[in-house]
């Protein structure tokens, strides 16, 4: 166990995550997430928009988790959230479990957003924020429309079957 | 009535209403959990003032380093709110203050600046904090 941890933190430098929460999550948390990461990022390179666009990207993550994971412990919801930096852009990886009923939803919403460019997704941002939220939401139901908007490049996901009630919804959005 | 003075947390923006100098300001970031239990209160008062105003001239200072996506939603509610009043006749002017090189900030202002008919709208630019 304890020599798989270095092998364990060496795979996630290999990927270039230099950042990664695995277990339940909450809104304290995010905050703390959110500035630790701020902080390191303005240590670096990255200007002002890319670490907000990342935290933003991480806030929005976390609270889809807090709201929708279907892994829960009492008032916890589980999920992993990791942050990396590759081929000079920052990206964000998010995962946590769905019921296989929600899959068929996700997945047409996501792909619609993987279809759309950066003007249409402004758009689409904006007509359905004067709509409101669908009922099945429990947010503005904009998350993942705002995430689009702020990834350099469509938003990535895969749903991975875990048994017949759930499977591990995962997403990876580049900055 | 009374000003509505909220102070920030690491997720939640300052609140400072002031109905005597007629300056409504909200500052800092905006996720929290649960937006609409935050921001009720802001409303009611907002209503309220609103009400009982004149024609004094209003000034409202938005300046928001960050905001999630149920926050965007309420500020373009509490954005709406303001230019209704407008319309009606009160002398609001809205500031959408953003730091010198955040492109999204500057972006929401101008499609805020967009849908607002009424209210006189400024993008102000400022220097970074740090």
């Amino acid at each position: 166990m304890l020599k798989d941890l270095y092998e364990f933190k060496e795979d996630l430098g290999k990927r270039g995550i230099f950042f990664c929460l695995s277990g339940p999550i909450s809104q304290n948390l995010v905050a703390e997430i959110g500035t630790t990461l701020e902080q390191h990022m303005t240590m670096g390179e990255a200007g002002k928009s890319t670490v907000l666009r990342v935290f933003s990207t991480v806030v929005e993550n976390a609270q889809n988790i807090m709201r929708y994971s279907d892994e829960r412990e009492e008032d916890f919801s589980l999920g992993i959230i990791a942050v990396g930096y590759e081929n000079k852009h920052y990206f964000v990886l998010c995962g946590n479990m769905v019921d296989n009923n929600k899959i068929g939803k996700l997945r047409e919403n996501l792909t619609k957003l993987q279809n759309m460019n950066k003007d249409e997704l402004k758009k689409y941002y904006r007509r359905k924020r004067r709509e409101g939220p669908p009922p099945e939401s429990s947010g503005a139901g904009l998350g993942f429309i705002d995430m689009a908007k702020k990834a350099s490049k469509p938003i990535e996901f895969n749903f991975k079957t875990i048994d017949d009630k759930l499977s591990f919804f995962s997403m990876k959005i580049v900055i | 009535m009374n000003s509505l003075i909220i102070e920030a947390t690491k997720y939640t923006p300052e609140i400072s209403f002031d109905c005597e100098q007629h300056t409504l300001g909200i500052k800092g970031k905006s996720y929290p959990e649960n937006t609409s239990v935050f921001y009720q209160p802001v409303f009611e008062w907002l209503e309220e003032y609103l009400e009982n105003i004149g024609e004094q001239n209003i000034t409202v200072n938005m300046e928001l380093i960050y905001f999630n996506s149920s926050s965007s939603k309420v500020l373009m509610d509490f954005c709406d709110v303001l230019d209704e009043a407008a319309s009606d006749g009160k002398r609001i002017t809205l500031n959408w203050i953003y730091e010198e090189d955040d492109e999204d900030a500057l972006e929401f202002g101008e499609e805020f600046q967009e849908d607002l008919e009424s209210v006189t709208f400024n993008l102000v630019e400022k220097a970074p904090e740090r």
